[in-house]
């Protein structure tokens, strides 16, 4: 695995991938929909993914002694550290956004415990459509990233509803008030932090599990494909 | 047995690769032949696992290659066609990337082909040409101490003087007796000239696989005249009429009819092209 591993960072992964991180530097935008630079992540993993396909990496991959699911598996954990890094980013953007940024989000959850969650569930809900999707042909790159990009701003979309509700009618619906002062907030008391973290936790457990549903999935669907 | 292929079936809308089976020894050349869309890639890939077979099996140093395709795949050595992977990508990435899968890489036996090929170990893929392509495709496959070869169409692309030095290559690999190399190609008399072997695959069918010997001698080539090309065309396996009569192919066994007429010894790219006329004149 680590030859397949370091296989994948020699040759598949792009530098360009680094350049979209500077998207983490969205988070300082007053007023702004924080998701948008993980969706921008999942735009370096597609071309990342084509590249590999006009390089024919898939077919070279298979003529090296290992096996189709390892070379999946390979590939899941490139993408998953490509996701981690992005998410380990947000953590110093949050901070620089509270010192930089005075007046609360009106675009969306504010920075906090909360987005981290939600960038963890954009990354789940990309995860299971996308890569499955892709290794059913390991060509049609293009084709998947299309079906788990609508998904990905259904999601988008929703929450960010939810947290612009929460802004709005926080005051007057009690579940909006509750996500308002909980949720949507600096995390500076326990009061906050607590629920927030426990939104963290399932964020992850969602994360690790729908990823790993998808890498079954992956598994299966490059098994049967003809190189 | 190094390699044994049996009964490898694999199912298209179009095409049917059907029950595929032969064997090679340790120490030869086994080439396969025939027609463009025979099967012969698809053979190959479904024996490797590229392509999801739908029936048969493969043996490989008498171990089962599906159940232990890693193990398996580490002493083989594989080309198919020209390199054309990662073309951004310098040789020595590639080379430096592609060394650690092999445990009996030998950076020595790599660095003599790159002599040997002329190869430019900074170039990128894309600066080489389609020849040097399969130069470093097959420096790749020749590195890693393979017991078997596996090649598809290696010498295709490649200048005449590039492609006796491979036979050359081709030979002394087999040299020892302990390794193999099954190699498809159009090029029928680079066959004559090193393979042992031939298995010759005809619409997804193996039409024959033995010895090249046996191969040649099961057949000959006879010539006559227009009026005998009436009486004798149902024994013949394919024939061409020309301004002096016809030049036919005919199975060893059926030369008693064609008592009389001029008779010679086939060469395997005549064999392969009156074979490939069987269903025309039927």
């Amino acid at each position: 695995m680590s030859n397949l591993l370091r296989k994948n960072f020699k040759l598949c992964f792009i530098p360009l991938i680094a350049a979209f991180y500077l998207f983490a530097l969205m988070l300082l935008i007053p007023n702004y929909i924080y998701l948008i630079p993980c969706f921008f992540t999942t735009n370096a993993i597609f071309y990342m993914f084509q590249r590999c396909v006009l390089n024919n990496d898939f077919l070279y991959t298979s003529f090296l002694p290992v096996s189709k699911r390892d070379s999946v598996k390979a590939m899941f954990i490139l993408v998953v550290i490509i996701e981690l890094v992005m998410l380990a980013l947000y953590v110093p953007m949050i901070f620089l956004n509270r010192v930089a940024v005075s007046t609360p989000n009106s675009a969306g959850v504010d920075t906090s415990v909360t987005l981290i969650a939600m960038g963890f569930c954009v990354f789940s809900i990309f995860n299971l459509v996308f890569l499955p999707s892709f290794y059913k042909t390991a060509y049609k790159a293009g084709n998947s990233f299309l079906k788990a990009s609508v998904a990905v701003f259904c999601f988008i979309f929703v929450s960010e509803g939810v947290f612009i509700a929460a802004n709005s009618l926080g005051d007057k619906v009690g579940f909006f008030g509750w996500i308002k002062d909980h949720l949507d907030c600096w995390p500076g008391s326990a009061e906050t932090l607590v629920p927030q973290l426990i939104v963290l936790a399932a964020a992850v457990v969602i994360f690790a599990a729908l990823t790993m549903i998808s890498l079954k999935r992956s598994e299966k669907n490059f098994e049967m494909v003809d190189l | 047995m190094l390699l044994e292929v049996n009964g490898l079936t694999k199912y298209y809308r179009e095409f049917k690769l059907d029950n595929v089976a032969f064997s090679l020894d340790e120490g030869y050349i086994m080439g396969f032949i025939g027609r463009n869309g025979a099967g012969k890639s698809t053979t190959i890939k479904s024996m490797l696992n590229l392509v999801h077979r739908d029936g048969g099996s493969v043996y490989f140093e008498g171990k089962d290659f599906f159940q232990n395709e890693t193990e398996s795949k580490a002493h083989i050595g594989v080309v198919l066609g020209e390199f054309n992977c990662y073309n951004q990508s310098k040789l020595k990435d590639i080379t430096a990337v592609t060394k650690r899968f092999y445990p009996e890489w030998d950076d020595n036996v790599y660095k003599s082909y790159l002599e040997k090929f002329s190869l430019d170990e900074s170039k990128k893929v894309k600066e080489l040409s389609a020849g040097m392509k399969v130069k470093y495709a097959l420096t790749l496959a020749l590195s890693h101490n393979a017991k078997l070869l596996i090649l598809d169409e290696p010498t295709s692309g490649l200048d005449p003087v590039s492609r006796d030095d491979l036979l050359d290559v081709f030979r002394s690999i087999i040299e020892d007796g302990t390794r193999s190399i099954l190699f498809s190609t159009h090029i029928i008399s680079d066959l004559e000239k090193c393979a042992d072997y031939i298995t010759y695959i005809k619409n997804g069918k193996v039409y024959i696989s033995q010895d090249v010997e046996s191969f040649k001698d099961g057949f000959r080539l006879v010539s006559g005249e227009a009026e005998d090309l009436i009486k004798l065309k149902d024994h013949l396996i394919g024939y061409k009429e020309h301004a002096f009569g016809f030049t036919g192919l005919v199975k060893k066994e059926d030369l008693d009819f064609f008592e009389g007429l001029k008779q010679a010894p086939a060469d395997l790219e005549s064999i392969m092209i009156y074979v490939e006329q069987e269903e025309k004149h039927e």
